[in-house]
């Protein structure tokens, strides 16, 4: 097994709210391979963000992380470091490529004041050797640099200001990159586009990454491992081949059924009805059980753990041994 | 983040009503000091019947609170309590009915200006921005010593003519924003006219915001109708609170000597308090109005 | 620039149509000046053309000319910079008046509305980074109550209790009478120290409402994704609070540069309260002494203010918001 690059370990983080703390991820374990892509995927709302934002500890108000450990290798936990070294921490060692990169930038700033900012608050001594380096990335990435550094967040289209996003993660070369659902708000031609980056990337720098998303085709595309997150659970991890050859959980099963296939009918497709359950306070039994086929007596009594049924496949189910129904429905 | 609309469609608006009310104690006390002054406002005269209350006394001239005038007296030793007490009748009248006016008026005009659109909303508008533009007070300092009256019906009219502009501008651009929604478009669908769309789907749903507006409008016609008589520009009128203010600054001498500080601070108080009151209400309105507000919220 | 040209063209023609109001509104209105006037002068005595004489004298104009030959001759005279004369002030030229009145009324209210913006500024981010604690509970319940209160009474308060009360203020004008007027530190420091308490009562009327949009619109920014995205990158808090702090000033610039306008027509409490010779003083004495001409040319001023107030902060939005700039 090769070195683990992050290990989450035991992540809890609340909401308050009026009726209580809704807890947006519970529980949740995650250990991403140096070298390697780790999809997380699961519907909007299931706290994929939050996980990402929490391995910054940048849980945006009202949530907190409430209990938990981010272990960085070489560092160790971040939420044991003072804040300074917190703050000196992210994007030196961990960036983020954000879900819509343009609302992610002041507007009032050009592209290259913004860098400068960044050199100044990472303590980088030579902020044009900085500046330069911005300009060569982003013809790396086939975007033309003078202008994109000369350039307000506004001016830039959807696809540039994706790969802007990209440069500005790439700049100090960190070890980790969170990709936060990169490709959602683009067509689907700068999608293959954004994609092809992100792979060229992985495959030259050896960055490690977590790829969030809901979008099961582009996982399969860029993913080493895969976990899949229901209502701040997760409910089943397992290398990318086999999740997508053999899901286990319920709820896996159920996403790849509503994905189209090139090949068969699509009218086979079949999408999720009814949605996930807002989590507020302790809850007894499995959360997906209302709106799971193989619901039995015993899934409302408990709530069922990660377990192993392989090497590196875990299910939290009790029925994972239940007939895939897919040919029934 | 996405940006909450300021209107939303009606909700039933009398539950808990109560609760938001009793919610926070400010609000109660809010609630308080306006019926103070409905109570101030009714019974006044018969508190202090004017022939008596007001009557002067040279040998009380600016005297400190006492059992028998808890406020103090004025330069001519009437007692401060009761020119507080009798002049809140006029005030809350004046300041009423002029955001009456204010508020019909806005809500007419902007109404129609976003409801018919065209050649009517750019006129309107353009009238409306002239009105927004003419500073109010300046305007009504000519308009009433050309008028020269004391009628306080003239006064009502003079102040809600002077401020109907910025109401007129908001609720037209809540109409057009309005009219994009789906219930109103539903409502064209099933064959509703103009008229019907306008005041039937279109006016219930700015009901809140009509609402709060009227209960700034009284602050803001209180405010202009006292300054005015403060300026002395309009002719005499006993027992305001505005009078109280220029025989303060003026003729009184009470800028001359210590001992006037409640003849001084009354009408200025009185005017403060009822301004805390109708603000500590308005975030109990708005809380009603605006159930997003009602704390909290997971945004998660 | 067409676009700034036509804004321009719009304000011109909504000076002109102010003036125009003004002008028929004073004329036309049951109890006009100049008819009752006339009319005083012929019970005197005098002849038609005696009176219509000493009308023209008093007024600048002839009494049995059509109102539209008046109105002309008004806006003829407008144009050539001529604001008529004084009736209280015999013979001084209105704009000379005006001219010297302007200075006060610009140092008192500029001074006035730059201090409470910055007030309102500082508080209202707090507020805004703070909310829903005490800190935002107590100034945001206090900044509501201050909101809309006219500075007359503050400005009144202030007047007793600090010229009163305890006389540690000068009361009345706006400098020592017996300091030669000049630029020298004795006349400067006069100047800021009778200045004092009208400014305090400008900001104590305004502090609220800038403290409260403030706060919705840092409230606003805060929401923003490039907050959360900035504290992500690693930004130093002061590098976040200039983000949000310039953010958060874009809504209310447009707010602010109106004021300016607005506050000149607030200027006629407390001039006339702390006797400030400025132009809110000066429209003051005009109306209680029925003074026509200065009492037209200042109300057309103060008329414009908000109107240029109003060009300059559409023209000049466009060069500091960098996505509206093209």
């Amino acid at each position: 097994m090769s070195e683990v690059a992050v290990a989450v370990d035991d992540l809890v983080v609340e909401f308050s709210s009026d009726e209580g703390p809704v807890r947006a991820v519970d529980r949740v374990n995650l250990q991403l391979e140096r070298g390697k892509i780790l999809g997380l995927i699961g519907e909007s709302g299931c706290g994929k963000t939050t996980v990402a934002h929490a391995m910054l500890n940048a849980v945006a108000e009202p949530g907190r992380i409430v209990r938990g450990r981010i272990h960085y290798a070489g560092h160790g936990d971040l939420l044991g470091m003072s804040e300074e070294a917190q703050r000196l921490f992210r994007w030196q060692h961990v960036s983020v490529v954000f879900q819509a990169s343009q609302n992610t930038l002041n507007p009032l700033q050009r592209i290259e004041a913004q860098i400068r900012e960044l050199a100044r608050a990472h303590r980088i001594s030579n902020p044009n050797a900085l500046v330069g380096r911005a300009r060569e990335i982003c013809d790396r990435l086939r975007l033309d640099g003078r202008r994109m550094l000369d350039a307000y967040p506004h001016q830039l289209s959807g696809g540039m200001r994706q790969r802007v996003g990209i440069m500005l993660a790439l700049l100090l070369q960190p070890e980790i990159i969170l990709f936060d659902e990169p490709t959602t708000a683009l067509d689907s031609l700068s999608q293959e586009s954004v994609l092809r980056i992100i792979e060229e990337i992985h495959a030259k720098e050896g960055i490690s990454g977590v790829f969030i998303t809901h979008d099961l085709g582009i996982v399969a595309e860029v993913a080493d491992v895969v976990a899949v997150m229901y209502a701040g659970r997760i409910v089943e991890t397992a290398p990318t081949g086999t999740l997508f050859n053999a899901p286990r959980h319920p709820y896996s099963r159920a996403l790849l059924n509503a994905l189209p296939r090139l090949t068969g009918d699509p009218r086979a497709a079949k999408g999720l009805t009814g949605a996930p359950p807002k989590v507020v306070g302790e809850v007894a039994g499995c959360l997906f059980r209302e709106r799971c086929r193989f619901q039995t007596a015993q899934c409302k009594m408990a709530e069922p753990v990660l377990t192993s049924v392989d090497a590196d496949h875990r299910v939290a189910c009790f029925k994972i041994n239940e007939e895939d129904g897919r040919a029934s429905v | 983040m996405t940006s909450v609309p300021a209107v939303e469609r009606p909700r039933v608006v009398h539950h808990g009503l109560g609760r938001i009310f009793f919610s926070k104690p400010i609000r109660v006390l809010g609630l308080s000091i306006i019926l103070l002054y409905i109570l101030m406002a009714l019974l006044g005269p018969v508190i202090f019947p004017p022939q008596i209350a007001l009557v002067a006394n040279p040998a009380k001239v600016f005297q400190g609170p006492t059992w028998a005038d808890p406020l103090g007296t004025d330069f001519q030793g009437v007692s401060v309590l009761a020119e507080v007490v009798l002049g809140a009748r006029g005030v809350l009248m004046v300041g009423i009915a002029a955001a009456f006016f204010i508020v019909v008026l806005g809500v007419l005009v902007g109404l129609v200006a976003g409801f018919v659109g065209g050649l009517v909303d750019t006129v309107l508008m353009r009238v409306t921005d002239l009105f927004i533009a003419v500073p109010q007070f300046p305007l009504l300092l000519l308009v009433a010593s050309i008028l020269n009256t004391s009628s306080p019906w003239m006064l009502v009219l003079m102040l809600s003519l002077t401020s109907w502009g910025a109401l007129a501008r908001s609720v037209r651009s809540q109409v057009l924003s309005l009219r994009e929604r789906d219930f109103v478009e539903a409502a064209r669908g099933l064959g509703l006219g103009t008229r019907n769309i306008a005041f039937k789907v279109i006016l219930p749903n700015m009901l809140s915001y009509v609402a709060m507006n009227f209960m700034i409008s009284i602050t803001g016609a209180i405010y202009a109708e006292v300054g005015l008589l403060f300026l002395g520009v309009t002719p005499f009128n006993p027992d305001n609170w505005g009078v109280m203010l220029r025989q303060a600054a003026g003729t009184s001498g009470a800028l001359y000597t210590t001992k006037s500080m409640f003849y001084v601070l009354a009408p200025l108080l009185a005017i403060l308090l009822l301004q805390s009151g109708i603000i500590f209400v308005l975030g109990a309105l708005d809380e009603v109005f605006n159930p997003r507000l009602r704390k909290g919220g997971a945004r998660a | 620039m067409m676009r700034t040209i036509r804004r321009f063209g719009v304000a011109v023609v909504m000076i002109w149509m102010v003036t125009t109001l003004t002008f028929f509104l004073i004329r036309l209105m049951p109890g006009n000046p100049i008819a009752t006037a006339y009319q005083t002068l012929l019970q005197q005595g005098m002849t038609a053309q005696q009176a219509a004489v000493q009308i023209h004298i008093l007024y600048d104009v002839y009494p049995n000319q059509p109102v539209l030959t008046q109105y002309f001759v008004y806006l003829w005279n407008l144009v050539h910079g001529n604001l008529g004369t004084s009736i209280v002030y015999t013979g001084r030229p209105v704009l000379g008046l005006i001219l010297a009145a302007a200075p006060w009324t610009l140092l008192l209210v500029s001074m006035g509305l730059l201090i409470s913006f910055v007030i309102g500024l500082l508080l209202g981010v707090i507020v805004a980074i703070h909310r829903d604690t005490w800190i935002d509970n107590l100034t945001s319940q206090v900044a509501s109550v201050f909101h809309g209160v006219p500075n007359y009474i503050t400005g009144f308060i202030f007047l007793y209790f600090f010229t009163v009360m305890w006389p540690w203020f000068p009361f009345g004008n706006i400098y020592n009478p017996s300091i030669a007027v000049g630029l020298t530190f004795p006349f400067v420091a006069s100047v800021a120290y009778h200045a004092v308490l009208p400014v305090a009562a400008y900001v104590f009327g305004a502090f609220g409402g800038w403290t409260l949009s403030t706060k919705s619109a840092a409230m606003a920014v805060l929401g923003d994704d490039f907050m959360m995205a900035d504290k992500i990158r690693g930004l130093t808090s002061a590098q976040r609070l200039d983000h949000l702090v310039n953010n958060s000033i874009l809504p209310l610039f447009t707010g602010f540069v109106l004021s300016l306008g607005f506050m000149f027509g607030g200027s006629v409490f407390i001039e006339s309260m702390f006797s400030i010779p400025g132009l809110g003083y000066l429209v003051q004495s005009a109306t209680t002494q029925r003074d026509y001409p200065v009492m037209q040319a200042t109300f057309m001023l103060l008329s414009a203010a908000v109107i240029l107030a109003n060009f300059a902060a559409d023209t000049l939005y466009s060069r500091i918001d960098p996505r509206i700039r093209n």
